[in-house]
């Protein structure tokens, strides 16, 4: 005759469901955040790919070459200069350097005479 | 493996005109014989086989004989007749509680017809009333119909097989509604526990296209590395940009006379330009231009030499 309350049978669904759909809300709001990470991650992940693919590739020494210019190459980059070089040469040069997606950290051009100049450009990788 | 021991129970009758009160101690079980007055019976032949098949019907049977209550019914065959019976839950358990039995004390309960055919003349069951079998039913009848009645035997009465389980909220919820209640929250539980399987599912193939994603484009573990990694690039491609725009507006200058760009050095975050052959008048027109442009700069001018600083 000791049968279970059905009012307790009840109440024990009710908490259940309630429990369940607490659970599910938690899973939701997990889920919710994990989807806005990725977002993230993935916005954050083009970008830097882009950049890191333009700025740490290694710069082609051929593309930079000039009759004037001496290259030398260090662990982290490249450095261009000339004591002396004609402003056309120089023209040409920086054509290809600044319309290229190099990492120029330090340049100096100065005014020899009317028609040459001297250069000193680093450019890091 | 197991030992089932035979214990025997107490059988009382259950009479809710008897004054009688039990005290039951904490445990006891006790087997209840219901009396007539809890009960109503017929003995009725069916067109079905068996009892399971006759309870469909039990509601039927009694449509108009009873009097307006919320009736439990039982059935049982003897031979190829049915006893059918109905009853009301809340009327026997409060006849119960009136004598001082809790439902957590009863064992069985039982119907006076099934268990009292074999009383032999009259058995008074109370101050006022009698019971004795008449065409095989248990009836009960006032004392002073009988001039002869015998004292109720209980240790003489062997239990069969046909008792009933008390419904206790039957008289507030209909089963059949608590079911569907029941049914109802079971299924929401299971679809709502469904969706949470499917999310925890969703979560975890983001996560794991997260992962793929770190493992593609080669990414650091976490994303605060990442970030800083990003603000590095951001901070160079912006100073690059700026190096490139603010050489044009230096190469795109109108020099005039003897204004010659004479040196153009960088170093750290500062473009710096020298223009040898200016004047107060080269001085205004490029700070005027570099205005026009938003760069931060500053000037100087000295021996005819002009000093141009710009902040990338």
């Amino acid at each position: 005759m000791n049968r279970i309350n059905p009012l307790y049978l009840g109440l024990f669904l009710i908490v259940l469901l309630l429990f369940v759909s607490f659970k599910l809300s938690s899973a939701k709001s997990e889920l919710s955040d994990a989807k806005e990470a990725y977002k993230e991650s993935s916005k954050l992940s083009n970008e830097l790919s882009s950049l890191k693919k333009v700025y740490s590739k290694k710069v082609n020494l051929e593309s930079l070459r000039s009759a004037s210019v001496v290259q030398k190459r260090t662990k982290t980059g490249v450095i261009l200069s000339s004591a002396v070089m004609s402003s056309k040469e120089l023209n040409a040069l920086m054509s290809r350097v600044l319309n290229g997606a190099y990492n120029i950290t330090g340049l100096k051009i100065k005014k020899q005479s009317a028609t040459k100049v001297s250069l000193h450009l680093e450019i890091k990788w | 493996m197991f030992t089932k021991f035979n214990v025997k129970l107490t059988t009382l009758f259950l009479d809710p005109n008897s004054a009688h009160h039990y005290s039951m101690a904490d445990g006891e079980r006790v087997n209840i014989i219901l009396s007539p007055s809890l009960y109503w019976v017929k003995k009725i032949s069916l067109p079905v086989k068996y009892a399971r098949d006759a309870k469909k019907l039990l509601a039927s049977l009694f449509e108009d004989t009873l009097p307006e209550g919320n009736y439990s019914y039982s059935v049982y065959k003897k031979e190829e007749e049915f006893f059918i019976f109905a009853y009301e839950d809340k009327v026997i358990l409060d006849a119960m509680s009136k004598a001082g039995v809790s439902l957590s004390n009863v064992a069985s309960v039982h119907f006076a017809q099934s268990e009292m055919q074999g009383i032999e003349g009259a058995v008074k069951i109370n101050e006022a009333q009698s019971i004795y079998v008449k065409d095989d039913i248990v009836v009960l009848v006032p004392c002073c119909w009988i001039e002869e009645s015998g004292d109720l035997d209980m240790s003489e009465i062997t239990l069969s097989k046909h008792k009933v389980v008390l419904q206790q909220y039957a008289h507030i919820v209909e089963n059949s509604s608590l079911y569907k209640i029941g049914a109802v929250l079971v299924v929401l539980s299971l679809l709502v526990f469904g969706e949470y399987l499917i999310t925890l599912q969703k979560t975890s193939e983001v996560t794991q296209l997260k992962d793929e994603l770190f493992a593609k484009h080669k990414l650091k573990p976490t994303m605060l590395q990442n970030k800083s990694m990003l603000k590095k690039y951001k901070t160079i491609h912006e100073k690059q940009t700026k190096l490139r725009e603010y050489t044009s507006y230096l190469l795109s200058l109108r020099l005039q006379g003897n204004e010659k760009l004479a040196k153009l050095s960088l170093k750290d975050k500062t473009l710096d330009a020298e223009f040898s052959g200016a004047s107060e008048v080269t001085l205004s027109r490029i700070q005027n231009i570099m205005k026009s442009k938003k760069v931060k700069f500053t000037t100087e001018l000295r021996n005819k030499t002009l000093h141009l600083e710009m902040l990338l």
